[in-house]
């Protein structure tokens, strides 16, 4: 009865009066920064005494925001094909090997999960300094992916787990040596693990900014730095125009994954 | 040809029961040294610092253990988390169980909100906070208008502001894991507590939330963990008055160039994490931490 909204009785009322309420705080912060992306005060009043798109155009015409956009996808995509390299063969031990100390390696593959990022951030941040890769492509690239690389090993083993091996070993016993099987059976039959994988390391380093901050250079910052950065001086409502392109792009991305799952489903 | 066959099948069954099996563990290398080199050296390096930075021995935890001001930092860093994890139980409970009752067609729309906050890049979001509360901001506004109060309150720069902030930001997580939870519960078991004349609140207090309590310890002891090393947020509303441990990190590592002392704290910080990361694993078995 405590599982049926009709039979509940007068408590379902508490219950919707919460969920409205929780679902207002979750959207709050992100339609404000929205609306006053449009607003013309320079110092986030509001209600906006008017509507403009100068934000934007200050954001578009600024050099150094592309820059950071630009460094962020860059960045991204790298972190994103290392840690498939990498992630995958990893899964083919983690779920196939047969070997001593296969769940201890397992533990320590998603290791960087558990350490709070300020600790790895401040452990690079001294590794570089020493090594000369603070500031540089090679050591963002490297940073993110120690935080990437647990989410593709996650996916694709999970995806590994659940293909019936016994398809790859028909395919060998067709006539395909190992390697054509894999690369013909099993990977064509994972590869939504490896999709996702590739995603969740590419979001992993695109909205990861502690390790930035620390590894950032004045010409080397991803956009997440730099708008930390910017934040540092003033609370320019710039910050709001790119917090609100940002929204967009989460929204488009959900939306592209619900429309994946309905289609699925069917 | 049949004989043909069978040889051709033999072969395939040898190369499929190859003893190579075992050495499949060498695909995990190249992640293997890659984690070895940037992760477990580094944080080593950082764990031999905090005993030989700036003179060997065990000075910089004692100092950080005994000075006042970093016991406020710890103080602060605990009850935050502390007031987090409740404050987030308390309105997830209730969300996590609408989306086991609502109609899946309802219950999709709660979940894309919830996504889409989770989603969204974390400056942005922190940012948006920081603005909403300021002393001219919105919610200052509404409370005078509303009477509640006549003077703007300090809503942040403090450790009202990084609650605010982190509640909003750790939801999700006691979300989805109580949902799970309670999704979970075979329905009869309550009815067969009101048949047998248990009142609602009975059936609550008594059934449901007792079955519920796996979830509740999972999803609260995640959120506790998260909130003690979070960076962002905190050290963007808490300002000066209210500074926590990562912050504290940060700052005697990034400005104050304190290199033992930062890495004793992260080490306290570490240490306090595994330990309640190891509870977690215990409390939800290992096969589910994945």
């Amino acid at each position: 009865m405590l599982l049926s909204l009709n039979r509940m009785g007068p408590g379902r009322f508490g219950l919707y009066a919460i969920g409205i309420l929780v679902a207002a705080f979750l959207l709050l912060p992100i339609v404000f920064i929205a609306a006053l992306s449009f607003g013309s005060s320079r110092w986030l009043a509001f209600p906006p005494p008017g509507w403009t798109l100068q934000w934007y155009e200050e954001f578009f015409a600024d050099s150094r925001w592309i820059d950071a956009i630009l460094v962020s996808i860059r960045v991204g995509a790298a972190v994103m094909a290392a840690s498939i390299l990498l992630g995958l063969p990893a899964s083919f031990a983690l779920v196939r090997g047969r070997f001593r100390g296969r769940e201890l390696l397992r533990a320590f593959f998603i290791g960087p999960m558990i350490v709070p990022l300020i600790i790895l951030a401040i452990a690079l941040y001294g590794l570089f300094l020493h090594i000369g890769l603070n500031g540089t492509f090679i050591g963002f690239v490297a940073g993110h992916l120690v935080i990437a690389l647990p989410f593709s090993i996650i996916c694709i083993s999970n995806a590994l787990e659940s293909f019936d091996e016994s398809i790859e070993k028909a395919a060998i016993i067709c006539g395909a040596t190992p390697a054509q099987a894999i690369w013909r059976i099993t990977l064509p039959s994972i590869r939504m693990g490896i999709f996702a994988g590739a995603l969740f390391s590419f979001l992993a380093s695109w909205d990861e900014v502690v390790v930035g901050i620390f590894m950032a250079s004045p010409d080397m910052q991803t956009l997440p730095v730099r708008m930390w950065n910017t934040l540092r001086n003033d609370l320019s409502p710039v910050i709001a125009a790119v917090s609100t392109l940002l929204i967009l792009v989460t929204i488009a991305i959900l939306a592209v994954v619900m429309l994946v799952q309905k289609k699925r489903a069917r | 040809m049949q004989q043909e066959a069978t040889a051709g099948l033999r072969a395939a069954a040898a190369r499929m029961n190859r003893p190579a099996r075992r050495s499949e563990g060498r695909y995990a290398l190249p992640a293997f040294f890659f984690l070895f080199f940037l992760f477990v050296v580094p944080l080593s390096s950082l764990l031999l610092r905090s005993v030989t930075d700036p003179v060997p021995g065990l000075g910089n935890y004692a100092q950080l253990l005994t000075d006042q001001t970093y016991g406020k930092v710890l103080f602060n860093t605990f009850a935050v988390a502390g007031i987090v994890t409740i404050v987030s139980l308390a309105l997830g409970y209730p969300v996590a169980w609408l989306l086991v009752l609502l109609p899946s067609r309802v219950a999709r729309w709660l979940f894309a909100i919830l996504l889409l906050s989770m989603w969204t890049n974390l400056v942005a979001r922190t940012y948006a906070w920081l603005v909403l509360l300021q002393r001219t901001g919105v919610i200052n506004r509404a409370l005078m208008s509303l009477g509640l109060t006549d003077h703007p309150i300090p809503l942040v720069n403090n450790l009202i502001g990084v609650t605010i902030g982190m509640t909003y930001i750790m939801l999700p997580f006691v979300i989805f894991p109580l949902q799970t939870r309670l999704a979970a519960i075979d329905p009869a078991i309550m009815q067969v507590a009101a048949i047998s004349g248990a009142r609602p609140t009975q059936v609550f207090f008594r059934v449901l939330l007792p079955l519920s309590l796996p979830g509740i310890y999972a999803g609260g002891l995640m959120v506790f963990v998260m909130a003690l090393g979070y960076y962002v947020t905190p050290a963007m509303l808490g300002g000066t008055s209210g500074m926590m441990l990562a912050e504290l990190i940060g700052v005697q590592v990034q400005s104050l160039l304190n290199w033992g002392l930062g890495s004793a704290a992260a080490f306290i910080l570490l240490s306090v994490t595994l330990a309640l990361y190891a509870l977690y694993v215990r409390s939800v078995g290992f096969g589910q931490v994945r």
